[in-house]
């Protein structure tokens, strides 16, 4: 009587077991999607740190619906593990260094699958150079105006101790900003001879703040001191 | 057989019983319609159910929500890794309350309130619907115009069009309108004289929000401007610049309604200033408060003198659970200067100034610090106030601390650290910052201990506020010089520091900075000017970003000639808030909860989102 009652819990078990395997799971998610944030094709550079700059993905045919975000890095990439479908990819309104046009691509992600998302930016960087001569960093670079609608608050040049450079506090150890810059040549220089002493690594990035919105436009490398 | 023959009688038995009623008994704890809205006790009771249920933001029950803005700062227990303001902070969604409100309405009109007496009824409707528009009030300085439901108490019933039930948001403006003319009719309805503890509404309180949602619009319409993409393609969020002067003309109007109404004024009953100002905020049932949040003992207090409370006075283990920052304290003016700097170092910077009493570098100071703030030097109800981080003395051509474990002394039975504090330990209940809080801390010590807690009120309208809302309207309408000055010069005054002959907005934000300070009202104020992100940058070399602390020390050195003088340090209060405030665009308004637009399309959402 014993051995039949644990032959049937056993048998019990095993069902119970097999079947929720079957029916509970989803598959995990194993496409590969990656993609970056460009302008006539080219990548622009975001701050990468904090989950500041982000892509809101959503998915029709459910009944109710949740976004997620992927973030945006500082060289204008991002990349997620998706489930094999059709999604919805769009800005958040006001975040990121663009005019907030907000508009949708869609995406099929069927195995690995590479997506750019367009956007018009306030600025654009370009033809950026970094040289250190003793204790000085110099930087130029060129500033376009895309739009006319939104004034420079500021260029900045900035360094860090991690190849996260940018203009949130913790993520710059020493910068210089120049709030009278207009588009055209720009070049600043930043003192690095404390930095260059106390710190182990060092690297550096230019950025500009746009008057009005919350993220700037960054230069899309980091450019490694030490 | 047997089995079958007990079957039949339980079977009869329970369809007799059934057949007496059984199952169709009225509820003995239920209240019927009928119940409450013929009896005046119930009616009351009810509304004492909404009275509690409109607590949001700051407030007395979450002491620790004061350390989120610049007042003031967590002491006890570890450091505030706090940096960002969150998408949902301090949001109010409450359309159960709209709803059970419109719930009562319909009672009170029903036959069942028939016999109810027609002034009574009129009070009732009117406070009613005046909590009913303090919520609307709350969700629109969170999120914006919201869906404007009306007085129709939806019910579902299966296979209804569920379409009827989605409202969509109306417009910020749309919004704040509403509230304006709700207010107007329901000062109508409620009477003139003060009610009890301020408690509950009256005409003055009904006028006092409608001010306040007035001042609201009008700022957000000017000054929308200065964030431009704070806002919505349909208006829900962001007022058109061309309705601010309505709006200001309408707060100044129903502020001067008030003035002139003489049933409140400044509370000036104490000639000393400091206490005066302690008493008109904290004293309850005086002639300043319009409106308070009331609790009593026993049954119905609140935790934050037991939270709040210095440790050398507590009643019980707990303490400096957020303690003032320096930066509020600077916030106060001088008599003789307007500029609040505690003048700790020489001009040069090359040398501490030094100080026989350590509340000599408070002297002169607005006396609206007393009444906000216990610091070093001053004095708890009575009890003369030590805050000592440690001794310092010249050694090698520097200045070096000594400190050790609170309440200790030396060999010479000086004192080293008080048991006040100020020191950098995580330890709870210790004091981080060199102050305590004393508005809205009750100076009866058995109210800070667990077992009793407060029954301090807190001031949700007074006066004071009445006379703020003036001048800015008159300012911003471009009345003389003179008005505006002779309405803040009223406040100033009372603090005992200079009167001013020209007023900015500038100055308006600092009045209010420091008259209000732990009201519940800086939030609000720097989101409708649209100044919080300047303010608040989130950059750690912005004063006004990054919490400050105080560290006194008393010289111990017989060989120097300031032996026994006071110094004090301003240290940037990286141990117990590591990061400065940021507030970012997006903190204007919360955001839109998915799980709402789920339930109802047609609410878009906020900018940012």
């Amino acid at each position: 009587m014993k051995t039949l009652i644990k032959v049937y819990v056993l048998a019990i078990l095993i069902a119970v077991t097999a079947a929720s395997c079957g029916k509970d799971n989803y598959d995990k998610p194993e496409s590969h999607f990656t993609g970056k944030v460009t302008y006539n094709g080219q990548a622009l550079g975001v701050r990468g740190s904090n989950g500041s700059v982000y892509l809101q993905f959503w998915q029709d045919g459910y009944e109710l619906k949740t976004s997620f975000n992927v973030y945006v890095t500082q060289d204008g990439t991002y990349s997620s593990m998706l489930s094999d479908g059709v999604y919805k990819l769009v800005t958040a309104s006001g975040n990121g260094p663009w005019v907030s046009a907000q508009d949708t691509v869609i995406v099929t992600v069927n195995g690995d699958t590479q997506k750019d998302y367009e956007v018009t930016p306030y600025y654009t960087l370009s033809n950026i150079n970094y040289s250190v001569s003793g204790n000085t960093l110099t930087a130029s670079f060129d500033v376009a105006s895309v739009t006319t609608d939104r004034a420079i608050e500021y260029v900045a040049l900035m360094v860090n101790k991690t190849q996260f450079v940018d203009f949130g506090d913790g993520t710059h150890v020493n910068w210089v900003r120049n709030s009278e810059a207009t588009p055209g040549r720009v070049e600043l220089q930043l003192d690095i001879s404390n930095d260059l002493a106390n710190q182990k690594a060092l690297y550096a990035r230019v950025g500009l703040k746009i008057d009005g919105v919350g993220e700037g436009v960054y230069d899309t490398n980091v450019y490694k001191i030490k | 057989m047997k089995k079958i023959n007990i079957l039949l009688i339980i079977t009869v038995t329970i369809l007799s019983v059934n057949c007496s009623g059984f199952l169709d008994r009225e509820s003995e704890s239920i209240l019927s319609d009928e119940q409450v809205f013929s009896d005046q006790n119930m009616i009351t009771s009810v509304l004492a159910n909404y009275y509690g249920r409109i607590d949001w933001g700051q407030s007395l029950e979450r002491g620790g929500d004061y350390s989120i803005l610049d007042e003031a700062c967590i002491s006890t227990a570890g450091p505030d890794n706090r940096q960002d303001f969150g998408n949902d902070l301090w949001r109010v969604y409450d359309y159960t309350l709209i709803r059970n409100v419109n719930q009562f309405l319909k009672g009170i009109n029903s036959d069942a309130a028939a016999d109810l007496d027609p002034a009574y009824r009129n009070q009732i409707e009117g406070e009613a619907r005046f909590i009913r528009i303090w919520v609307y009030f709350n969700m629109c300085r969170c999120m914006g115009g919201m869906p404007i439901v009306g007085d129709e108490v939806f019910e579902y019933s299966g296979g209804m069009d569920i379409t009827t039930l989605q409202f969509p948001r109306s417009t910020e403006a749309e919004l704040y309108n509403y509230i304006i003319n709700e207010c107007t009719a329901i000062a109508n309805l409620l009477p003139e004289e003060p009610t009890i503890n301020a408690a509950r509404a009256n005409k003055w309180a009904a006028l006092m929000l409608k001010a306040r949602a007035a001042i609201y619009a009008a700022s957000i319409a000017k000054y929308n401007y200065l964030t431009p993409d704070v806002k919505t393609a349909g208006g829900e969020v962001g007022i058109p610049a061309n309705l601010a002067a309505g709006y200001y003309e309408t707060a100044y109007n129903t502020v001067n309604e008030i003035i002139a109404g003489g049933k409140y004024r400044l509370y000036t009953e104490n000639p000393d200033k400091g206490a005066n100002f302690y008493e008109a905020v904290c004293q309850k049932g005086n002639y300043e408060v319009i409106w308070a949040r009331d609790y009593y003992y026993p049954g119905g207090t609140n935790n934050f003198t037991n939270y709040a409370i210095a440790s050398s006075v507590r009643g019980d283990i707990d303490a400096n659970g957020v303690t003032p920052t320096l930066n509020i304290v600077e916030a106060f003016e001088y008599k003789d200067n307007r500029d609040g700097t505690l003048r700790t170092r020489t001009a040069d910077d090359a040398d501490y100034v030094y100080y026989d009493n350590p509340q000599d570098v408070f002297a002169n100071k607005d006396a609206r610090l007393y009444g906000t703030v216990v610091y070093p030097g001053s004095d708890f109800n009575g009890v003369p106030m030590t805050y000592q981080a440690g001794q310092k003395y010249y050694e090698n051509g520097e200045w070096k601390e000594r400190s050790s474990n609170l309440g200790s002394t030396d060999s010479d039975g000086d004192l080293i650290t008080a048991d006040n504090g100020p020191d950098m330990s995580s330890s709870q209940f210790v004091n981080n910052s060199g102050f305590n809080i004393r508005k809205f801390v009750s100076y009866n010590r058995d109210a800070s201990t667990r077992g009793r807690l407060s029954d301090m009120w807190f001031v949700r309208m007074r006066y004071a506020e009445a006379l703020m809302i003036a001048a800015e309207a008159a300012l911003e309408l471009g009345k003389p010089q003179t008005e505006v000055c002779g309405y803040i010069n009223q406040i100033r005054d009372r603090a005992g520091i200079l009167p001013l002959t020209s007023v900015t907005l500038n100055d308006i934000v600092q009045e209010r900075r420091v008259e209000f300070v732990y009201e519940n009202h800086r939030w609000w104020d720097l989101k409708r000017w649209r100044i919080a992100h300047q303010v608040w940058d989130g950059n750690s070399e912005t004063y006004s970003a990054t919490h400050y602390s105080l560290f006194p020390y008393r010289i111990k050195d017989p060989s120097h000639p300031q032996n026994g003088k006071w110094v004090f340090d301003k240290l940037r209060s990286t141990w117990t808030s590591t990061y400065p405030r940021r507030f970012e665009y997006r903190n204007y308004y919360n955001f839109i909860n998915q799980d709402w637009i789920n339930r109802n399309p047609k609410i878009v959402r906020n900018p940012y989102q």
